[in-house]
């Protein structure tokens, strides 16, 4: 069934396509976006309900091959030593994100010029600090003004609280005279655009049932729609076409009933992440495109970066009421971000302070590793353990190889029998090296801040959460896939704003970049309307 | 039959026995041994088995089941168990874990509100910022481009 002709149609509903939907609204173009998930009810999420632990292992775990959910794409990850983590729903990834939400830093937009790795990207820092900024108001961005491993900026929240844990931590980091600061955080600490104030219930990777998680259900989408964006949930696109004028002329798509559905548009933007983008695009083959939709480049899926984590974990003699409070966001140490050779490594990392765990993943946790005995010492043991443990994840910034890819599997398929993606990735010499060096001063805080036993992962195996690279931007179009303002090279009315776009990775979470990015695309459509095509 | 007549909640009290200190129930004495079995067909299959090894290991130590043994020999007895069917505890612990540490007794033995997080939610203590003018007092830390 063919429906009208929209004037754009934005393909996903996480992070980036709620961003460019909302801003692109004001335009009162005819806009629709089609998500192949639903609206969530935080009503339902875990921490409402006395199984709230377990449920991380299910319905709400990270891997969309576990989860069991109509909504997912399966994923194989055999090959890579990384698996993927995602989330199928209106506000995608940030329904279970951690919400740390810190910027690049200006020289990851340069890390060929400065350290002749990677490729620069063809905008800086600069030109996205604006859009930061907006980004902050509509996520509503917890933090501290002043910190000296940014360029001024301000956000709009005060920061998440340290609690006893957080303060800990810092004096490990005051030991060592190394830098730490309040992590910038997309949750309301106090009440922020209707959003009710984090009450510091723990686990916000399971969804936040108070709604003070900066999640794009609960930001961007409400005043989206509002302002006339029409958004078609469980509907999974299977292929963008091509019209006769070599431009794309919209979209065939799987609606909730199982229908095969026709969406045609002047304009579309893909916004799947890094892994389902490039899926879509090779899913979109044609007799013009045989290597896939707008992949004159080969670049298609290519490039693909994780940020290899490393995690390590202190245990502390003192509880640590690490139970309390969002699980990922406290502080964070930029002491080794920027580029030192003297290291072995080029380009650098971040750490991330974690809370602790609660009663059953503190159990599971050490029972899997060995460290919780059954019998008469059981007791014992977990004392021991219970609130007294205290995590810390290091961002590795991980460089583009082309080797490192996604691919169509040639058997696998989701429910609707669209062929799913394969990841193909390795470690690189200098990720690993620089996950050995997180590890070792990851131990060396741990330790200064009072542990008596510390454990270390590296790199973690789930943490295939950002996925970026795969459909790059760039000025010449022979080493990129969309432009500067993230228009397909080859076809112009076709953009991408997800991190497939990212040039390089830089060692820190990229949602807040994936979105100011989509807000820079909106901005530059809207501003260039008449000449779009061109 | 009731939850004390069943035999797995022996089993259960000798995986996590009460607390020395009265703090902690043992897990046979919190009802889960009905939920337990019933969990998934897979694991009431690898309990029926590993009782009737825990019951024969019994038989041969002159028990006439693993439930009349002293609480030491219960314990030499799964770990006989433990190695003969390799399935069986690892499944069960993970489930038993999992039941045990969301238990209201067990919760408020470990000092929390039996409550889920949602919807009252906890309090947080700032914390001491005033560390920060030392990392402020360093000045700019990124790089110039």
């Amino acid at each position: 069934m063919a429906r009208e002709s929209v004037d754009v149609l934005i393909v996903g509903a996480g992070a980036a396509g709620a961003a460019l939907a909302w801003s692109l609204a004001e335009t009162r173009m005819r806009i629709v976006c089609l998500e192949q998930g639903g609206w969530m009810d935080p009503s339902r999420y875990p921490t409402t309900r006395p199984d709230w632990e377990i449920q991380s292992f299910g319905e709400f775990g990270l891997s969309p091959n576990g989860r069991g959910r109509r909504e997912d794409y399966p994923v194989n990850d055999e090959d890579s030593p990384i698996k993927i983590s995602n989330f199928n729903a209106v506000g995608g990834g940030t329904i279970l994100y951690a919400a740390h939400f810190p910027r690049l830093h200006p020289s990851d937009f340069r890390v060929h010029s400065l350290d002749g790795v990677g490729d620069d990207w063809p905008l800086d820092y600069d030109t996205l600090a604006p859009y930061y900024d907006q980004n902050a108001e509509m996520m509503g961005v917890a933090g501290l003004a002043g910190d000296p491993a940014y360029p001024p900026k301000r956000p709009t929240l005060p920061p998440v609280p340290l609690g006893r844990l957080g303060e800990t931590l810092a004096k490990g980091f005051d030991a060592l005279g190394w830098h730490w600061w309040p992590s910038d955080s997309a949750i309301a600490t106090r009440e922020h655009a209707g959003r009710a104030p984090c009450i510091n219930l723990g686990p916000c990777i399971t969804g936040c049932a108070q709604g003070a998680k900066g999640s794009t259900d609960v930001t961007y989408w409400p005043a989206a729609v509002r302002a006339g964006v029409e958004l078609r949930t469980h509907c999974r696109v299977r292929e963008v076409t091509l019209g006769a004028n070599g431009l794309v002329d919209g979209a065939i798509y799987i609606d909730a009933e199982g229908r095969e559905q026709r969406q045609r548009a002047e304009i579309v933007v893909i916004a799947c992440n890094g892994v389902g983008t490039p899926r879509l695009l090779l899913n979109s083959a044609s007799r013009q495109f045989p290597d896939g939709l707008a992949n004159r480049s080969g670049l298609v899926g290519r490039n693909l970066m994780f940020h290899p984590y490393a995690m390590v974990t202190g245990y502390f003699p003192e509880r640590l009421e690490g139970y309390k409070g969002p699980m990922g966001c406290s502080l964070i140490c930029q002491e080794f971000y920027e580029t030192d050779r003297s290291r072995g490594f080029v380009r650098g990392y971040s750490f991330e302070m974690l809370r602790g765990m609660g009663p059953v993943s503190t159990a599971l946790q050490a029972w899997s590793g060995g460290r919780l005995p059954w019998g008469p010492t059981h007791h014992e043991a977990y004392e021991a353990l219970w609130d007294r443990s205290a995590g810390m994840v290091a961002i590795c910034e991980d460089l583009p190889e082309e080797h490192n890819r996604v691919t169509l599997d040639p058997r696998l398929e989701d429910a609707d029998g669209i062929p799913a993606p394969k990841i193909h990735y390795q470690l690189s010499e200098n990720s690993q090296s620089m996950l050995d060096h997180a590890v070792a001063r990851g131990k060396q805080v741990l330790e200064a801040a009072g542990a008596k036993e510390t454990l270390a992962v590296a790199p973690l195996p789930p943490a295939g959460w950002h996925l970026m690279g795969t459909a790059r931007m760039g000025t010449d179009p022979q080493r990129s896939v969309v432009n500067e303002w993230g228009r397909s090279h080859d076809v112009k009315n076709l953009f991408i704003v997800d991190g497939s776009v990212f040039v390089t990775s830089g060692g820190v979470n990229p949602t807040n970049t994936i979105q100011a990015l989509a807000l820079y695309v909106a901005d530059r459509i809207k501003r260039n309307l008449a000449t779009l095509f061109d | 039959m009731s939850e004390v007549a069943d035999p797995l909640s022996a089993v259960l009290d000798t995986l996590i026995p009460p607390s020395t200190d009265g703090r902690l129930p043992g897990a046979g004495e919190l009802g889960l041994a009905a939920a337990l079995r019933e969990r998934t067909a897979e694991l009431g299959a690898l309990i029926d088995q590993g009782l009737a090894a825990a019951d024969a290991a019994a038989a041969e130590r002159g028990a006439d089941r693993f439930a009349a043994l002293p609480a030491e020999q219960r314990v030499s007895v799964l770990r006989e168990v433990e190695s003969r069917q390799p399935a069986f505890l690892p499944s069960l612990l993970f489930e038993l874990y999992a039941a045990y540490y969301r238990d209201p007794r067990v919760l408020t033995g470990l000092g929390l509100e039996a409550r889920p997080p949602h919807p009252q939610g906890y309090a947080l203590e700032p914390g001491d910022l005033g560390a920060l003018e030392r990392v402020r007092a360093r000045g700019r830390l990124y790089r110039e481009v």
